[in-house]
């Protein structure tokens, strides 16, 4: 039943928060239970628990790692939450109400072992991340939501359809549960199969706002508050990439993994490709980390489509991704509250009036673009080393020249933003010591893997990648 | 019964066809409300007419869901927004019935070449899903206004739904229900969205500061 409560505490804390109540009542309440949520996970890494609901929830090493990085994710907001709902008076009961079900959805994603509860949890998801997109409730941010709904239910529809087809390659075994499939996967219609992998690679990729598929990501990054930034580009995509990683599984089994190796290759190129040009010459400090964004999920498909320690890096990258984009989009949203914008012209000259804020943007930038000795480098060098390795070298090529384009674009931004003339009349709030906290602690923990990786962690990552037949 | 579900299958199709050459909004919504309502009759007619509680309870929750609430849900934000009619579609009426004519015979076409390795109730669910699929596309890119965008949107998961009952035994039916009730909630928090647009729209049209849509 720990899975099941898992899944269920968060749902009832939602209901606790639509009654009547103080914001940081609320506030205070989702910290309580991001932190119960982690300490039982925590827990998790002793003793896994066993199957549940007749083999519908399982935890395996991949869901124990997702369901991890997304403690890591809630806990850090929910504690940036109480220095920020300090200064915004906005009501937020639809915002930690969605914020909670959204833990509860993410959980439900990590351990669902059938196909199409984990099609029905990743599109719950979608439903109750846009209303925190348009928090602030404005022109910019509704047109930014409704962009986001529309094209990823779309996506998530086509994820359907792939799911559909996965059942008729398997209609032999007549269930979508994950064992049941490996464990027949001699048995599966190798044309459907193939059909149903584009399609869901399609549909879940669009989630993952893999390029050419993601238009929505600036948009939505860019007027969403740094926190809700945090969840979907640290938490969101990873689900959806779980689910790429689960029909990954299939394709090893059914001697399909080059076919869709070659499909996960081409998109990541696209991915590093797409973020390399916009990045140039973009003004805004939320939409590069977006596109930066749209970056380190090309870096994850491209891992995961080498094979080899390409997986073993790419999932040490899920880790990485989302430390480094708490550290990125929440310093972004502290910017964003000091200034009302986080673009170019407004903002100049910030580590003159916010000497911290202006640390903590440097560090984004060192953490987000894989510099040593954070641990994004050692998951980007993995991945160009899997490249090598499987004689990729053109591709090798590309990634170092994009990562270098990217580096550039991001670079020239944000020291702009620091270093600039300072804007006058100076803005009013002062820094807030839950907001540096929270930022400090997740690049901390970047330097710390960094530097050195526990054994637990390697066990599980290995394990983890053994699963997906690396 | 499989001359039903034939019956079915083929209405499907010309309803969807008949909503990509509606210029009214209300019209489109009563021709989905259609639609749903006969996709809803599908899985009483599956085994033979034999209905079980769980063909039953699928065909039940489909038809409230889709025939009744998403229409309501749909008729609400219409009262919200002073607009009736799609006013610059980017395709005529003669134009979408071509276009929308082509994609039937490109979906008749593709599954021609999709071998189904199980026994179907009606040769016509695959062909019909996937032209209602396109024709939900069709819909969706050719329209301006956010309210068609979600009926195109819908007609897409209406021929999704469509195929899914071909594989009414794989699914069990709380995961069905959760799908289904997944597409409500999308239906929803969609016309949620669409009326707080409206609302900021009333705004700033007072104040004259509404940037244009696009405008970043």
């Amino acid at each position: 039943m720990t899975l099941i409560l898992l899944i269920a505490v968060p749902l009832i804390a939602a209901l606790i928060v639509l009654l009547p109540a103080k914001n940081i009542f609320r506030v205070r309440l989702l910290c309580a239970v991001s932190l119960f949520h982690a300490s039982v996970v925590a827990s998790f890494w002793w003793r896994r628990p066993g199957p549940e609901l007749q083999g519908y929830f399982v935890l395996d090493p991949l869901g124990l790692l997702l369901l991890s990085i997304l403690d890591l994710l809630f806990l850090a907001t929910s504690f940036f939450m109480i220095g920020y709902f300090e200064r915004e008076h906005r009501n937020n009961r639809t915002f930690t109400a969605c914020i909670l079900c959204l833990l509860s959805m993410t959980t439900m994603v990590s351990v669902s072992y059938h196909l199409g509860l984990m099609w029905v949890a990743i599109e719950t998801t979608t439903l109750f991340s846009a209303p925190l997109i348009s928090f602030h409730r404005n022109w910019k941010s509704l047109e930014a939501t409704w962009k986001y709904l529309l094209v990823c239910s779309v996506g998530i529809a086509l994820a359907l359809m792939g799911t559909f087809f996965l059942a008729i390659a398997a209609h032999e075994t007549r269930t979508l549960l994950l064992p049941a499939i490996l464990n027949n996967a001699p048995l599966l219609s190798t044309s459907w199969l193939k059909l149903s992998v584009i399609f869901l690679f399609v549909g879940y990729g669009c989630k993952m706002g893999l390029a050419p598929m993601h238009s929505w990501k600036p948009e939505a990054y860019g007027q969403a508050t740094g926190m809700v930034s945090v969840l979907m580009a640290g938490g969101l995509t990873q689900c959806s990439f779980l689910a790429l990683m689960r029909v990954s599984q299939i394709c090893h089994k059914t001697g399909l993994g080059d076919f869709y190796g070659s499909i996960l290759i081409v998109a990541g190129v696209l991915s590093l490709v797409v973020p390399a040009v916009f990045l140039l010459d973009e003004k805004s400090l939320k939409r590069s980390f977006a596109f930066s964004s749209v970056e380190h999920v090309g870096l994850l498909v491209l891992g995961l489509g080498m094979g080899g320690v390409g997986v073993f890096g790419a999932l040490f990258h899920m880790i990485n991704n989302a430390l480094a984009k708490v550290v990125m989009f929440l310093t972004a949203g502290s910017l964003a509250q000091k200034y009302g914008s986080s673009r170019a012209p407004e903002v100049r000259g910030v580590i003159h009036l916010y000497p911290v804020t202006g640390v903590f943007l440097l560090v984004a930038l060192l953490a987000g673009t894989g510099m040593f000795p954070f641990a994004t480098f050692h998951s980007e060098l993995l991945i160009i080393n899997a490249s090598v390795i499987s004689e990729h070298y053109v591709l090798a090529g590309i990634i170092i020249v994009c990562l270098a384009v990217i580096f550039m674009g991001i670079s020239r931004l944000v020291l702009d933003l620091v270093y600039g003339k300072p804007v006058e009349p100076a803005p009013a709030p002062r820094e807030n010591l839950f907001m540096n906290i929270t930022i400090a602690a997740a690049a901390a923990l970047l330097v710390g893997l960094g530097l050195w990786m526990p054994a637990p962690l390697s066990g599980l990552l290995h394990e983890a990648a053994a699963l997906i037949g690396a | 019964m499989t001359p039903w579900i034939d019956v079915i299958c083929i209405l499907a199709v010309f309803l969807s066809l008949t909503l990509l050459a509606t210029h009214r909004i209300v019209g489109m919504i009563k021709i989905f409300a259609v639609q749903s309502f006969f996709l809803g009759l599908v899985p009483l007619f599956l085994h033979g007419g034999i209905i079980a509680g769980r063909d039953l309870a699928v065909s039940l929750v489909t038809m409230v869901l889709k025939a009744g609430l998403v229409p309501a849900v749909l008729f609400w934000e219409l009262r919200h927004i002073s607009m009736r009619s799609e006013v610059r579609p980017i395709l005529g009426l003669g134009a979408s019935i071509l276009c929308g004519a082509v994609l039937i015979a490109v979906a008749f076409w593709i599954s021609l070449a999709m071998k189904l390795p199980g026994k179907l109730e009606s040769s016509l669910v695959l062909p019909c899903s996937l032209a209602t699929i396109l024709l939900g596309f069709m819909t969706m890119v050719t329209r301006t206004r956010a309210v068609t965008q979600v009926l195109g949107y819908m007609v897409i998961e209406n021929g999704i739904f469509l195929f899914a009952l071909s594989l009414f035994d794989t699914m069990p039916v709380p995961i069905e229900m959760g799908i289904l009730l997944d597409i409500f909630v999308a239906v929803f928090v969609m016309a949620i969205v669409l009326n707080h647009i409206n609302e900021e729209f009333e705004r700033t049209r007072s104040t004259g500061r509404r940037p244009r849509w696009g405008e970043s």
